[in-house]
């Protein structure tokens, strides 16, 4: 018998994350790792423990290894209640028959049964590819204080990039009237953040309905929420201030990692939980040179290190130079080598004087440069050569700068 | 011989008075070292990994950073259905005052346990060890008790240490308790013991009826008894008895083959785990041959020191040879040098303290500078 939860929390981590290329090969974007020692999902999922919500639902689909061992047991989260906790939820077969997640209403659809269990009020849908803090329960109480069906996080972006998010116009009082997906001519800077509260009740109730109409595509923002707002359903925006970076992208990432190094930037890393390696502190010897970096345990630095974030476990040898990157957990650089403006995937070794990516102003056409990715397990030969923006991975050929 | 059929047994409060200082606030075994770690950890993470499923662990004072620190014992994978880690501490008024009636007052435990053997360990000791080949020697010997060994010049801190002379099959014919501790390199025995329970608990029982009360006379007079054998830890090995040790284990991991073989990835050592950000340097920051774990702020010059947890280190600090336990804060402009300084503390900007390599200051947990 499982005790009644007033609130579960429903993850979708199923998605591929494709313009994460090759970092996102083997393992699902929210398990990508993230600032020096978490993966992109402790951040949503300590937010739910910070929230005290103690049922948490993990979707999953698209290469979930990584991801499931990762959670295990959720003890890292205190997620490992007699009664409660996170489960991993993947597609699954039953008597009708077996069917993966079609679009993220359907997913949720198909665990209707795991929510039930706990006969919950309130129902909490969160995206693993965001970087923030947030206390949930301040959105439950203003969701309760609405008498909503349904409130939608929203946070306050720049006019002219309006147009790259979904948009919600609400009235004064914050009820939506309009949902505006990726606006040309955007009429508000109130961009969805993809993190919704339901009113369990309602939302299953649509979710029924939409599982059966047809033609639909089975996804919240295209699908359910309309259906919702024609009904006449009481929708809100909850605005939300602080840090929110959608991580999504190359780019994105890692500039959601570079934010870490910025003092201007306030993103308490403190009550983010995560599974810590068993590791030693790092060693930083006589020759090496560190500066404004992010290093975690296990690492050994003989080179130089520059607004970089290194994972546990990296090695950057004698004369290496290491500049504006993120090197993953067990990477290797060797001696002499140069990686600047880089995301190094993890256990991956860059050979000695390889060069990997280039500072923007290296570069002669501004659109050629960009972040140079090397994937999971890849090794660069000796004298190697990735140039800016190039996305490699084991299969990939490597050009020398042999002479 | 298996290991599930072993006993672990840990004393917590070895040496304490020789480390006065550090043990002041805790226990000997609770000591924090290396950065991230508490003395004990090598000890219980050496156990787990060699197959261990059971520990005891005594004290008998001074235990609650201990208990806070070990906790359930599963950080070493010592808390599951068929593994255990429980503390040992006084109860019925009995005190714990020499070796022989520590373990007589925990005879009740020791029978209550599964295991067939029991592996004594003095907890003081920072080593990476497999057990397993241990046993095995003692299996093929046909030996009653194996005494753990380590070649070496004694730590300054036992003041009179055993030693032992062997025969070419490591058959142990004189134990000796030296009356001075000298330069000289010895076969030091520093108290890991493995024998049978039931040899352990009627040996004890023996000498307590006979108003013998010294454990060091105790294991003399089992030799012509018993069949001793010697079994040497060849590797890296460390035991802390001083202030100075301790300084100078600390120093001895800036050497990388010490760090290497300590951190073996195969036979990791687990510590109770805390969720500390991964360590920010600063734009000033200077940093050389060091340690340093998670969590901390540097925006000072740091060379040749060991920085554990959550230490900030401000703009224009310059720290030279020193170890600083978690949370410590250094201010701006400080100047410190061959300076110990133990958790919580404050060292406000501009101070300046020097102790020296023979000598270094130590500074009490929780004091204000």
């Amino acid at each position: 018998m499982f005790p009644k939860q007033e609130v579960v929390a429903m993850l979708l981590a199923g998605g591929q994350g494709s313009r994460l290329g090759v970092l996102t090969k083997k393992l699902a974007k929210p398990a990508v790792p993230f600032g020096g020692k978490y993966r992109i999902i402790d951040f949503p999922l300590s937010n739910c423990v910070n929230s005290g919500i103690e049922a948490v639902g993990i979707l999953t689909q698209y290469q979930p290894l990584i991801l499931n061992e990762y959670i295990g047991n959720g003890q890292p989260w205190d997620l490992d209640g007699m009664h409660s906790g996170v489960n991993c939820l993947s597609p699954y077969q039953a008597i009708k028959g077996a069917d993966w997640y079609s679009g993220t209403a359907n997913a949720i659809f198909q665990n209707i049964n795991y929510i039930e269990r706990y006969d919950p009020e309130y129902v909490v849908i969160l995206s693993g590819d965001h970087i923030y803090k947030m206390d949930y329960n301040k959105m439950l109480d203003f969701h309760k204080g609405k008498n909503a069906a349904c409130t939608i996080a929203v946070i306050d972006v720049p006019i002219d990039e309006a147009s790259r998010f979904g948009i919600l116009n609400t009235y004064d009082d914050g009820e939506i009237y309009e949902f505006d997906e990726k606006p040309e001519h955007p009429k508000s800077t109130n961009a969805s953040m993809g993190i919704y509260i339901f009113s369990w009740k309602e939302l299953k109730k649509y979710l029924e309905e939409d599982e059966i109409k047809e033609g639909s595509s089975h996804d919240f923002g295209k699908d359910v929420l309309p259906a919702m707002l024609a009904a006449g359903e009481r929708m809100y925006a909850y605005p939300f201030s602080g840090y929110w970076k959608d991580v999504g992208t190359i780019d994105s990432l890692w500039e959601a990692n570079m934010d870490l190094l910025d003092p201007n930037v306030t993103l308490d890393l403190r009550d983010i939980y995560s599974r810590n390696p068993m590791m030693p502190p790092h060693y930083v010897a006589n020759e090496a040179n560190v500066q404004n970096s992010l290093v975690a345990d296990g690492c050994e630095v003989y080179g130089n290190l520059e607004f970089s974030i290194l994972f546990a476990g990296v090695k950057i040898g004698k004369g290496a130079t290491v500049n504006s990157s993120i090197i993953m957990p067990g990477a290797v650089i060797e001696e002499g080598a140069n990686v600047q403006f880089a995301i190094v995937a993890e256990n991956t070794v860059i050979g000695k004087n390889a060069k990997v990516g280039s500072t923007p102003e290296n570069v002669d056409e501004k659109d050629a440069w960009g972040i140079a990715v090397i994937g999971a397990n890849t090794v660069i030969p000796e004298n190697g050569v990735v140039n800016a923006k190039e996305m490699i991975d084991s299969e990939t050929e490597v050009a020398s700068n042999e002479k | 011989m298996r290991s599930n059929d072993v006993l672990g047994f840990i004393f917590a409060g070895t040496l304490e008075k020789q480390i006065a200082e550090l043990a002041s606030s805790r226990t000997t075994a609770s000591i924090p070292i290396g950065g991230k770690y508490r003395l004990v950890d090598f000890v219980l993470s050496n156990m787990s990994n060699s197959g261990i499923n059971n520990v005891g662990i005594v004290a008998e004072k001074n235990f609650l950073s201990l208990t806070d620190h070990v906790g359930s014992g599963s950080a070493y994978d010592l808390s599951k259905r068929r593994s255990n880690l429980t503390l040992l501490t006084p109860y019925g008024g009995k005190g714990f005052s020499n070796y022989i009636e520590t373990i007589y007052n925990m005879h009740g435990y020791l029978e209550h346990c599964r295991e067939e053997y029991v592996m004594l360990d003095p907890g003081n000791i920072v080593t990476n060890f497999d057990y397993s080949p241990l046993f095995d020697f003692h299996s093929k010997k046909n030996a009653d008790i194996t005494l753990v060994y380590k070649n070496g010049v004694v730590p300054k801190g036992y003041n009179h240490p055993i030693t032992i002379d062997f025969d070419e099959n490591a058959r142990v014919s004189r134990i000796l308790v030296k009356p001075d501790n000298t330069d000289e390199v010895v076969n030091q025995v520093y108290g890991a013991v493995l024998l049978s329970k039931s040899l352990l608990i009627r040996e004890i029982k023996n000498a307590l009826s006979l108003n013998e009360l010294d454990g060091k006379r105790l294991l003399q007079s089992i030799t012509g008894r018993y069949r001793v054998f010697a079994y040497e830890n060849r590797g890296y090995c460390a035991a802390i008895s001083s202030k100075n040790d301790y300084f100078d284990f600390n120093m001895d991991l800036m050497k990388k083959e010490v760090r290497d073989e300590l951190f073996n990835p195969k036979r990791p050592i687990y510590t109770k785990v805390r969720d500390d950000a991964p360590s920010r340097y600063g734009l000033k920051s200077k940093v050389r041959n060091s340690i340093i774990a998670q969590g901390c702020i540097i925006d000072g010059e740091v060379e040749n020191c060991v920085i554990s947890k959550g230490v900030y280190v401000g703009k224009g600090a310059k720290l030279s040879n020193c170890i600083v336990m978690q949370d410590s804060k250094i201010g701006n402009g400080t100047n410190l040098n061959y300076v110990i300084i133990d958790k919580d503390v404050t060292i406000k900007d501009g101070r300046a303290l020097m102790g020296f390599d023979s000598y270094p200051i130590y500074i009490a947990k929780k004091s204000v500078v």
